[in-house]
């Protein structure tokens, strides 16, 4: 599934897989906070984009923050798709990352939960499904046909959960939209439908919410048409079979008193999080059920 | 006839500064053309310039999505370059693959994501790579192809507002308009006073020359004459050194005049004192008669008739000298026996050339013009036409009234009136024309001029110059025969 190519309506151009041609170097293209060596004590932790492509200065917060509560220089390390985050994690080259949750219900088995954001009081998010300006759609149903824009093929709420919608429909994003493509982060879904580029997008209900207090004039055009039932919020893992569980324990006390400390909560009011706290798998039970389905239908 | 620009009878005072402003028109236009044209050249090449620039950012940054056909990526850098490239006003900016099709635009209401192109809108763009203006849309259309690997993979088009640059060409234009209308109309101005100051020495010649024709000639003197440029100092000078000559040579025109007359009168006193003295013989023996045989009443009368007759001859002979050489009474009026008078004048002189005097006067009555002026101009021409006669010949007067006018015409038989003299007589009275020789026909010509009258000159057959003057009648001047008959009375 993460691997799926996404196409247009069968006339247009193909999209195509991006875990292929990203693999060939782009991705390094796009790395923010790299360094070319890393020092023996520095602590990797992976984070997917946010609410702006780079978000460097909240990173920065966020990377002092952590440096100070471990002790330890941190590097947070930033690649342009959430597979290329994942991939780095699986394979033992970062110490935790934040990701999505849909990568974490495919690598549940091997992903241990350090943390995950309380938001507006619940560890919980939606998928919102928005259209633009022009559009007179206003339900999911009334977007067929429509240009769609996705954020990423391995986000729950900017992928698949639309894609699950489909698939209960027993039809495919090719078949039901006119043509789809992928903007590699949340915000950037925003743009696309509130320019006219995408009559409609899937746009992650956390970012969109914060987006329409941060930057209105980009939201102001764009109109949400659904909203999802609640999913766990995308979470802060790290590897089960990790060496360090020290260094991971500390990496989830960070996080879970963030709310605890000035500079945390400096933090938190930024992220617009109320806090961290500790979960169970369970709480992504939606979303496992939701990839299971869309997996069963590819 | 040859056609006369109305220019040339401007006065200086204009044509110059209407010159130099026409200059700087000129200069103004040939400069706005050149500067409108360099400026139109260098917006020109700022406009590609800046349009390669953007083309290059934007296809360098769009080429790999182009070939992905990635919708979002060819958007993205085309959001990215809006505002990237200050002075390039782009309206919009569509990426197209090879047959049209549009990946992305930067306004995509307007061009739709995966929509064909609109006929229209690819017409007004190049092909290939270029950049096409048209200044009435204030527009610009700009075409890159985008090729990898040399082969064409789409293309960027881009629609440019260029209306700013043709706002700075019209702002330019009416800037260039005002400072060289404001330049010309300052040197006209200019122009108009400085030539005035320049002329203002003429102006002074010409007043001067005003009151010569006036019979005022004065050099010029005063504040005027001063600080002047060389050449009207020169100028100047010349007039009064002009203005000197001319009043020597009245004076010494006067001088000769005055001896003319002295001449004119001792002739008129000999022949007085002939036609006295010729008589007296008579006389003398009649007295002797009247002494001897005075007592017989045969003798007595018909001798004392004849010292009658001899002493009215001597009076009459006197007594029209003194008329005409003392005067009448200013502007007195004419009767024939005026003009009669004059033959016993002329007669010593017709008398010693033998010449017959053919005098025939209609004039009758009391004709209102001045006596005095009339006779002594027809007894200079009869004095002219005896002297000019040839011995045996005849002069000829003729006296009558014509309409409004009384005219003499005095005939002789001589060789002719001189070319110079007839000239002299008949052109318009201006007394810068000269006369070399006798005074008695300056006199006349003066005389005829004062009173208003007219010369004319005719040659009939049997004589050779027939001089007739019309007098006018009616309007005698007050002041008779001008300063001459009073300088005349003075000397008699």
């Amino acid at each position: 599934m993460p691997g799926e190519t996404a196409r247009g309506d069968g006339v247009g151009p193909i999209l195509f897989p991006r875990r292929a041609v990203l693999r060939g170097g782009l991705g390094a293209a796009v790395a923010v906070a790299t360094g070319p060596a890393r020092a023996a004590d520095e602590v990797s932790i992976g984070v997917n984009p946010l609410f702006l492509d780079s978000d460097i200065q909240l990173l920065a917060s966020l990377r002092d923050y952590l440096a100070q509560r471990l002790g330890r220089p941190v590097q947070l390390v930033k690649r342009r798709t959430y597979q290329e985050i994942t991939a780095m994690l699986l394979s033992g080259q970062l110490d935790a990352a934040w990701i999505c949750d849909c990568p974490y219900v495919q690598n549940q088995d091997r992903l241990a939960l350090l943390a995950t954001p309380i938001f507006r009081g619940e560890p919980h998010y939606q998928t919102y499904v928005a259209v633009g300006p022009r559009a007179e759609a206003n339900s999911f149903d009334d977007i067929g046909g429509t240009v769609h824009a996705f954020s990423d093929p391995d986000s729950t709420s900017g992928y698949l959960v639309t894609r699950y919608l489909l698939a209960v429909k027993r039809t495919t994003p090719a078949q039901f939209f006119r043509a789809s493509f992928f903007t590699y982060g949340h915000r950037n879904v925003v743009r696309a439908v509130a320019s006219g580029l995408a009559e409609s997008g899937s746009i992650d209900g956390y970012v969109y919410d914060v987006l329409a207090v941060r930057e209105p004039g980009l939201v102001a055009p764009v109109r949400v048409v659904y909203k999802s039932e609640k999913l766990g919020f995308p979470p802060i893992v790290g590897l089960q079979s990790a060496g360090d569980q020290k260094l991971q324990q500390a990496i989830a006390r960070a996080f879970l008193d963030m709310a605890a400390t000035p500079s945390g909560r400096q933090l938190l009011a930024t992220l617009n999080l109320d806090g961290f706290t500790a979960s169970e798998p369970e709480l992504y039970r939606g979303t496992l059920e939701k990839w299971l389905v869309v997996k069963a239908q590819s | 006839m040859l056609w006369r620009s109305p220019f040339s009878t401007l006065p200086l005072a204009w044509k110059a500064p209407l010159l130099a402003a026409a200059l700087v028109i000129a200069v103004a236009l040939v400069v706005s053309k050149v500067v409108l044209d360099r400026l139109q050249s260098d917006q020109d090449a700022a406009l590609r310039d800046l349009t390669g620039a953007y083309m290059d950012g934007v296809s360098a940054s769009v080429l790999p999505a182009t070939v992905r056909g990635d919708v979002w990526e060819a958007f993205d850098a085309l959001d990215r370059a809006r505002g990237r490239y200050s002075g390039l006003k782009v309206n919009y900016s569509v990426v197209a693959d090879t047959s049209d099709r549009i990946i992305a635009a930067s306004d995509p209401f307007r061009f739709p994501v995966l929509t064909d192109l609109p006929a229209g809108v690819a017409r007004e763009f190049p092909k290939g790579n270029g950049l096409v203006m048209e200044d009435g849309k204030g527009l610009a259309w700009a075409s890159r192809t985008l090729a990898e690997e040399g082969v064409a993979v789409g293309r960027i088009l881009t629609e440019i507002d260029v209306s700013d640059l043709l706002r700075v060409r019209g702002q330019v234009l009416w800037t260039l308009i005002a400072v060289n209308a404001t330049l010309a109309f300052g040197f006209a101005v200019v122009g108009w006073y400085a030539i005035k100051r320049m002329l203002r020495p003429l102006s002074v010649v010409g007043e001067h020359i005003e009151r010569v024709r006036a019979g005022d000639m004065q050099p010029i003197t005063g504040p005027e004459s001063r600080r002047v440029s060389p050449e009207f100092e020169r100028l100047f000078r010349h007039f009064n050194a002009m203005a000197r000559a001319v009043n020597e040579r009245e004076a010494l025109t006067s001088r000769i005049a005055a001896q003319e007359r002295y001449a004119l009168i001792g002739k008129l006193a000999s022949a007085m004192a002939h036609e006295v003295n010729n008589p007296l013989g008579g006389l003398f023996n009649a007295l002797d008669t009247m002494k001897r045989h005075g007592d017989d009443p045969k003798v007595r009368e018909p001798t004392l008739d004849l010292l009658g007759r001899g002493l009215t001859h001597i009076r009459n002979i006197v007594g029209s000298t003194l008329i005409t050489h003392r005067g009448a009474a200013p502007g007195r009026s004419l009767k024939a026996v005026d003009l009669d008078d004059l033959r016993l004048l002329v007669e010593p002189e017709a008398a010693r050339k033998r010449i017959t005097l053919d005098w025939i006067n209609d004039v009758s009555g009391v004709v209102e013009v001045d006596a005095e002026a009339v006779r002594q101009a027809t007894l200079n021409l009869l004095i002219n036409a005896c002297a000019a006669s040839r011995t045996g010949g005849t002069v000829r007067l003729r006296a009558f009234l014509a309409e409004r006018s009384l005219v003499v015409g005095v005939g002789d038989q001589g060789p002719g009136l001189p070319q110079a003299i007839e000239k002299f007589l008949l052109l318009a009275p201006d007394e810068s024309t000269t006369l070399e020789g006798g005074l008695g026909l300056w006199v006349v010509r003066r005389l005829v001029k004062d009173a208003g009258g007219t010369i004319t000159i005719r040659r009939r057959s049997g004589f050779a110059t027939i001089v007739r003057i019309a007098w006018p009648i009616g309007d005698v001047e007050s002041e008779p025969a001008g300063a001459i008959a009073a300088e005349e009375t003075l000397h008699v």
